[in-house]
């Protein structure tokens, strides 16, 4: 609840009016879009008669992209030491056929 | 509460368990009525559990067992509640046995390496504490967040990573069980606690192993540890056609790399779906068609040596390697399949809300592209009936190190919601189809999940031929009243000539 001085208590919504206006939406295939770089999401033209959209400030939308990323490299440290990569050993297998 | 749960039985489970740990509130009750497996539910009501009790120790266990036994009351293991056969979905109603409270780590023993726990630690937070001493336990479901050791035995649990490690089954050494007289006895390859291979009397672990909770409750396990892996690796590559991923899959599988911990084939159906709300396939060119991934794991040395051999045989079998970026965030989402958009499409594209269904069979690898082709048809004339149904594509997952058996799976977007009882008789219907399509091709209906719901559990019998009359036998000899989890299995067939 928002409890400075002039503005209604208990106006839904969030801190800073700027978070709500989105990026423009990039569309990169029949049915998603990007607003932010490797965010994509469900277009939202597909949503309009079963499910319902939340208003949801970009903040939030980048801190559950993060959130994602994090849980993913927990993930990984959890299973083992290291990560190998596979760009790597092509390069080398590359190199040696060369 | 039922007719058969009396005042007197409640007394008594009050008497063993004191009041805190048998629970009688709606919600406590409601809460363990289903699975994440969808099914109709305006009909929730049916399965709610008399009651929940909650021990803390085999002795408690022994003791509601007994109670349950003599006052002749449905009893039904319960653990994570994330098992997709409805295994701890109390269809009898009676009493829900939550074993949740039994996660403690009893032992680790270094020299050994082996680790014994009670029933309801999770595999994620036993491996927090083995990371200390360098050590893993290594069963690995798509559930690896929220599954338990109890249920893992109570399923025979399934493992991503079984074709290095094994599953379930390999991994618990020994555990002791409470059978439904109530009485405790301790199971293993043999006698022994820690005993890898024994020859001695019959193999009992197995008997126990993937019951459903039919023969009794596991109350402690024995468990075999790893090193905690050096290095991971975990390549994804795309192809331009089903039948070039399917041939370089079954060229990985078979290559014997010792480190090699499983390979995954995704169909031109699963590329379909991810495409609608993956990151990582989205962005995809057009020509990326099907899908394979292998992994790796162990000494940094022997993957790295493992994981080149490996990208050499996908590089001439004409494989795209995906890059770094999506090969290792995919494979490290596997662990948590719960992360599923619980989304699915109406006929004409409007996302709608649905839940995840996995119907599974094991299957050798030269059925897998016929059986792939029968089961989507059977998906899309369930589909064209009733559009509460969503094909979410394939995915066949190497069950052993030389590359026999897949666990073959379809998911199945299901508007739970919307499902009445016709479209729920299809669904049962559509799954006996699914069953009856892995046996002709001599499969097993399950390597995963189990095989105990509606539709598919008709056919188990069939499967099973006379072992399915000894399953009837054994069930009959150790659940004389048949109180532990009854009506699974179609096991009320055992006492239907009694007098
Ligand atoms: C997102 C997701 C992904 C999944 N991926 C996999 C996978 O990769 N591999 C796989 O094998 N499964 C998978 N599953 C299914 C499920 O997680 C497994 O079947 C798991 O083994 C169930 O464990 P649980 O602790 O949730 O058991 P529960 O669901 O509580 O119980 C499962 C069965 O075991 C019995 N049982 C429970 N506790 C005991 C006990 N102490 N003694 C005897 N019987 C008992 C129950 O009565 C029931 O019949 C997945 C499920 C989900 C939701």
């Amino acid at each position: 609840m928002n409890e400075r001085a002039g503005e209604p208590r208990g106006t839904p919504g969030y801190r800073y009016d700027e978070q709500h206006d989105a990026p423009p939406a990039r569309q990169v295939s029949d049915v998603a879009v990007e607003r932010f770089e490797h965010i994509f999401e469900v277009d939202p033209k597909l949503m309009t008669v079963h499910v319902a959209q939340q208003l949801f400030p970009n903040w939030d939308t980048l801190r559950i992209a993060a959130g994602r990323g994090d849980h993913l490299e927990w993930m990984h440290r959890h299973w083992a030491g290291t990560v190998l990569s596979g760009q790597e050993l092509l390069d080398e297998i590359e190199r040696e056929s060369s | 509460m039922t007719a058969q749960l009396t005042d007197r039985v409640l007394d008594e489970l009050i008497a063993a368990l004191g009041k805190d740990y048998v629970l009688t509130s709606k919600t406590a009750r409601m809460n363990r009525a289903r699975v994440p497996a969808p099914f109709p539910v305006h009909r929730w009501r049916e399965r709610v559990p008399d009651l929940v009790v909650m021990p803390a120790t085999t002795d408690e266990v022994a003791t509601v067992v007994r109670i349950a036994n003599e006052h002749r009351i449905p009893i039904v293991p319960r653990d994570g509640g994330t098992g997709l056969t409805d295994g701890a979905v109390p269809e009898r109603r009676g009493i829900v046995v939550d074993v949740k409270r039994m996660n403690d780590i009893k032992e680790i023993d270094l020299e050994n390496r082996t680790c014994t726990v009670g029933p309801g630690i999770n595999m994620l937070k036993l491996n927090e504490v083995l990371a200390k001493h360098g050590l893993i336990y290594p069963d690995d479901p798509a559930s690896y967040p929220c599954s338990l050791v109890g249920g893992r035995i109570g399923t025979s649990g399934w493992s991503l990573v079984g074709s290095r490690y094994g599953h379930t089954r390999d991994l618990v050494l020994s555990f002791e069980i409470v059978l439904p007289t109530g009485r405790v006895i301790r199971v293993g390859d043999g006698g022994g606690r820690k005993v890898s291979k024994s020859s001695s009397g019959y193999q009992l672990k197995h008997l126990f192993m993937g019951h459903q909770g039919t023969l009794g409750i596991a109350t402690e396990a024995t468990l075999k540890l790893y090193p905690k892996p050096e290095a991971e690796f975990s390549p994804f590559w795309a192809f331009a056609d089903f039948d070039s991923a399917y041939a370089c899959v079954g060229r990985l599988a078979r290559a014997g790399v010792a480190t090699f911990a499983g390979a995954v084939l995704f169909d031109e159906w699963k590329v379909d779906y991810l495409r609608r709300d993956d990151e990582a396939y989205i962005p995809q060119p057009e020509d990326v068609r099907a899908l394979v991934c292998a992994v790796c794991y162990g000494n940094s040395d022997e993957v790295r040596a493992g994981g080149k051999r490996l990208m050499r045989i996908a590089r001439d079998a004409g494989a795209r390697y995906l890059g770094d970026e999506i090969s290792q965030g995919d494979w490290a989402a596997r662990h948590d399949r719960y992360a599923t958009p619980l989304h699915g499409r109406t006929a004409d594209g409007q996302v709608a809300p649905m839940s995840w269904h996995c119907e599974d069979a094991a299957i050798a690898y030269t059925d897998l592209a016929t059986v792939r082709t029968a089961w989507h048809d059977i998906v899309a004339g369930l589909r064209n009936k009733h559009p509460v149904f969503d094909d979410w594509g394939m995915f066949f997952y190497t069950s052993a190190d030389t590359g026999v058996d897949y666990l073959t799976e379809i998911d199945v977007g299901i508007w739970e919601q919307e499902l009445d009882d016709a479209s729920w008789a299809a669904w049962v219907d559509a799954k006996r189809e699914i069953a009856a399509v892995a046996l002709r091709h001599g499969g097993s209906i399950s390597a995963c999940h189990g095989s105990c719901r509606e539709g598919e559990v008709d056919l188990v019998p069939e499967e099973l031929g006379g072992g399915y009359d000894v399953m009837l036998a054994v069930k009959r000899s150790l659940d004389p009243n048949n109180i532990m989890n009854p009506g699974k299995y179609g096991l009320q067939r055992a006492y239907e000539d009694q007098p």
